[in-house]
């Protein structure tokens, strides 16, 4: 008995040592891209008590996946407002996984609001249009949350300057996060160019962009693919650049 | 009878007995205890049914070819891994949970510690079986696992040949690689390492709570208690840190949580890892440590109450 | 009656290590023992109350009582599995509370189970194992006790399948596996069937003839009158007889005369011899076997062409 309490005495003194122990290694997690998910009562009121309890297991994982099967269903049935609903949650519980944050923002930009442009039950066009828009900023708002949770990997930048490309027709955005795709560890070779690309299209920037665009080509054969010497020679012949410094004329054929 | 008489007499009664002198540490008579243990918890049938169902979850992922490779191996690696945890967690807590009472019910213990045998080296020898048994579970289960992720990497690269049949050779090398770093991640290895050393951490504690219990039961019902608690440590543990604005019995139930449970959300690496996180030697090392000193410290307090307990 | 085991000379000396304390095989002195109530310290159940005694090397000590008279508790502080409230125990002048006094001592307990899961070849492996035994000597060791118990047939199964009788023989032989000097039994004959108490005590005797201590518990009296040398009788915790077994039940003022093929005209003549004398004629009868010699004649008869280890 008086063991015990003995015991249990020491217990809570080695706590006292444990403790800042714990801190510190906590904050290692965090800093390394661990631990991201707060267990608090904001995430059981967002998940559910069953799914609190089960994600507070360890099975974070599998709750996750069991809810992104049901959000593939959901797509499915273009349930639209419980796909945004299920990969809310689906994000709070695993924001290390690119393929939920990608997969929200592509459901939301692109599936979801080409539905709401053909929406056949709205008759008027700028009702639609305004729904479309709305979930553009859905879309861009996942993928700036996810790049929150993962500024050290490149895939979410270039997500979002794809949909400031392809949606928003914003050149100058789009470059913009190609670039900081590219300057990421294990970024896609094309990111560096598609930034240029970009450039390349935005009205007042043009010197930057050819010197970029240049400054590519001058790296060797692998970067003269042929949109790039196009939207070169564009600029080229837009900024009236002198003969001698052109690049010489597309040679016969391959590109290699 | 005289003097001399007495000495012949007790010099036959002294004759040395055949084992050899004590010592004060013995490593075989721990491993004696250890592989007992061990052949105790591999003869228990739960042993087998959690196995099973163990494995069974890891095969069941193979039926989930309808998403992308992707999404697939992510859903693959969760399951199996949330299985590995799960059981070995689970096993960890059960089978230590009987050890100790099961002993002094059937009074073998008698036997046991009428022997030469120190109450410190019948602990010991007792979890060091059961830490045995986690660590080959751990590796059967794990076998399995990376080999179920093999088979089905294998699969996808020969379905992914088949339709880039025509397809220029870098852009093929670029899809066979997307599919490999997307299957076979390294980093999952010091993940589950981890989830092993949770494991131990588990069964030291368990083995400290039945030390105060006097039914399975109870050690089993606090241990779900513990897990429970732990799980939500951390957050106990930063609003007591940092709340100041919280009533005296509230922080002082939230120091309680905070000093006497361990942080078990520490242990539970995989998750991010399997989404594709790095995770730094130092890192490992750390968490390693941290969960190697917890099952330190509870296994000798275990020891330190079981040295006086009542018989 | 003399007594043909050794006996060394008791000197009663307060200072401590003497010689005689130091060759008895098991001393207990001023021995205590309180086991708290929880949650009322001041109250307690005192199973032992200052008990006092002395087992000398080579002889069989019955320690006998009812149920709850503090015969178990007794024991386990001479093992040193319980610790006492006062006094102290010592087993070949070292005291219990020390690991290594149980170096010479083997222990059988109460109603014990052992690991089911085990044949019982591997438990007495190992326990042998614990004791510090290993390879050759342990395996010889082994098949030895599995012998002098009757066990050898039955080495391969499960303790699981064994019979109460079997688990009782298996219990002695891991208590004898390492040769000890001393062994303690609690309650040895308790649940066995006369066969097999039979065997047991045989054992014990087999033990004896060897000079190795034996202290068992029992409340089976009658049992117990036929091995002991010695005896105490605890009641509530206090020894409150001991001494020779022959000593203690023998009636002084009474002789018995057994006698073989007389006639009745001769005992006729030796009743009246007493009857002119100071003494008195209490009984005159046929003299009996006992119902468990008869027991084991008839069953034996029945056992025969069977073989004797089940």
């Amino acid at each position: 008995m008086i063991r015990g309490l003995v015991a249990l005495a020491i217990l809570v003194a080695l706590g006292g040592i444990k403790l800042p122990i714990e801190r510190n290694l906590a904050a290692m997690h965090r800093h390394e891209h661990f631990r991201g998910v707060e267990f608090n009562l904001d995430l059981r009121e967002k998940i559910g008590q069953l799914g609190f309890i089960a994600a507070l297991s360890g099975f974070r994982a599998i709750v996750a996946d069991a809810l992104f099967i049901q959000a593939h269903t959901a797509w499915e049935r273009t349930e639209w407002g419980r796909i945004l609903l299920l990969f809310g949650h689906i994000t709070t519980l695993q924001p290390r996984v690119l393929l939920f944050w990608d997969m929200a923002a592509w459901h939301m930009a692109w599936n979801a609001s080409v539905a709401a442009m053909n929406d056949q039950t709205q008759p008027r066009l700028a009702l639609r249009v305004k729904a479309q828009r709305e979930y553009f900023a859905l879309g861009k708002d996942f993928l700036e949350r996810g790049i929150k949770n993962n500024p050290d990997r490149p895939q979410l930048y270039e997500a979002l300057a794809r949909l400031y490309k392809e949606k928003y027709k914003d050149h100058g955005r789009a470059s913009e996060f190609f670039a900081k795709a590219a300057a990421l560890p294990g970024a896609a070779t094309y990111d560096r160019r598609f930034s240029a690309y970009e450039l390349s299209y935005c009205e007042g920037r043009e010197r930057e962009a050819y010197e970029n665009l240049r400054s590519l080509y001058d790296e060797g054969e692998q970067e003269r693919l042929p949109t790039l010497i196009t939207r070169l020679k564009f600029l080229e012949d837009k900024l009236k650049i002198p003969q001698d410094q052109r690049i010489p004329d597309r040679a016969a054929g391959s590109v290699k | 009878m005289t003097n001399s008489e007495n000495a012949s007499t007790l010099q036959r009664f002294n004759a040395s007995t055949l084992a050899k002198p004590y010592h004060g540490f013995s490593l075989s008579r721990i491993l004696a205890i250890t592989l007992n243990t061990l052949t105790e918890l591999t003869r228990l049938r739960v042993f087998y049914v959690l196995l099973v169902f163990g494995l069974l979850l890891i095969g069941s992922s193979i039926f989930m070819a309808q998403f992308s490779f992707q999404q697939e191996f992510q859903i693959l690696k969760d399951i199996s891994l949330g299985a590995i945890s799960i059981f070995t967690s689970l096993l960890a807590i059960v089978a230590t949970a009987r050890l100790l009472p099961q002993d002094i019910e059937d009074r073998t213990v008698y036997t046991i510690l009428a022997k030469p045998v120190p109450r410190f080296e019948y602990v010991l020898g007792k979890i060091a079986g059961v830490l045995l048994l986690l660590a080959i579970s751990t590796l059967m289960m794990s076998a399995a696992f990376l080999l179920v992720l093999y088979l089905r990497e294998q699969a996808v690269i020969h379905a992914t040949m088949r339709q880039m049949a025509g397809a220029p050779p870098e852009q093929i090398a670029d899809a066979l690689r997307a599919i490999r770093s997307s299957a076979l991640n390294p980093d999952m290895l010091p993940g589950i390492i981890i989830i092993y050393l949770k494991a131990c951490l588990l069964a030291a504690l368990t083995l400290f709570v039945s030390t105060f219990a006097s039914t399975n039961i109870f050690t089993i019902v606090v241990m779900a208690f513990v897990y429970f608690i732990g799980h939500l440590q951390a957050t106990a543990r930063e609003y007591w840190l940092q709340e100041h604005s919280s009533g005296l019995l509230t922080r002082v139930f939230l120091a309680f949580v905070a000093l006497l449970f361990p942080d078990l959300q520490a242990f539970n690496l995989v998750d991010d890892i399997v989404a594709g996180t790095a995770i730094s030697l130092a890192l490992f090392a750390k968490t390693a440590l941290l969960g190697i000193f917890y099952t330190t410290i509870y296994t000798l307090l275990a020891a330190f109450v079981f040295y006086g307990k009542e018989l | 009656m003399t007594d043909s085991s050794p006996r060394l000379v008791a000197q009663e000396s307060s200072g401590g290590g003497s010689c005689a304390e130091a060759s008895s095989a098991v001393a207990v002195h001023g021995l205590t023992k309180m086991f708290p109530v929880p949650l009322h310290p001041a109250r307690g159940i005192v199973a032992v109350k200052d008990l006092n005694l002395r087992i000398e090397p080579g002889e069989v000590y019955g320690l006998l009582g009812p149920n709850g008279s503090g015969k178990s508790t007794t024991l386990k502080v001479i093992l040193g599995l319980v610790s006492p409230t006062r006094g102290r125990t010592e087993i070949f002048g070292r005291n219990s509370r020390l690991v290594e006094s149980r170096e010479a001592v083997g222990f059988l307990p109460e109603n014990p189970y052992f690991y089911k899961y085990l044949t019982g070849e591997e438990t007495l492996r190992f326990f042998g194992r614990l004791c510090g035994l290993r390879r050759a000597r342990l395996k010889q060791r082994v098949n030895e006790l599995l012998d002098l118990v009757g066990l050898t047939k039955a080495r391969k199964r499960r303790l699981g399948t064994y019979s109460k009788g079997m688990l009782q023989r298996i219990g002695l032989a891991q208590a004898l596996i390492h040769d000890p000097r001393l062994v303690v039994l609690d309650e040895p004959t308790a649940g066995v069937d006369p066969a097999g108490s039979r065997e047991i005590r045989d054992l014990i005797l087999d033990l004896k003839r060897r000079g190795i201590t034996v202290l068992l518990s029992s409340h089976l009296l009658a049992q117990a009158q036929e091995i002991c040398d010695r005896v105490g009788i605890l009641a509530d915790g206090v020894l409150v007889r001991e001494g020779h077994l022959h000593e203690l039940i023998a009636i002084e003022n009474q002789t018995e005369l057994v006698i073989a093929d007389a006639s009745a005209h001769l005992v006729d003549e030796i009743e009246s011899m007493i009857n002119r004398s100071d003494a008195k004629l209490i009984e005159r009868r046929k003299s009996t076997t006992t119902l468990e010699r008869l027991f084991l004649e008839a069953t034996a008869k029945n056992d025969e062409g069977t073989t004797k280890q089940t």
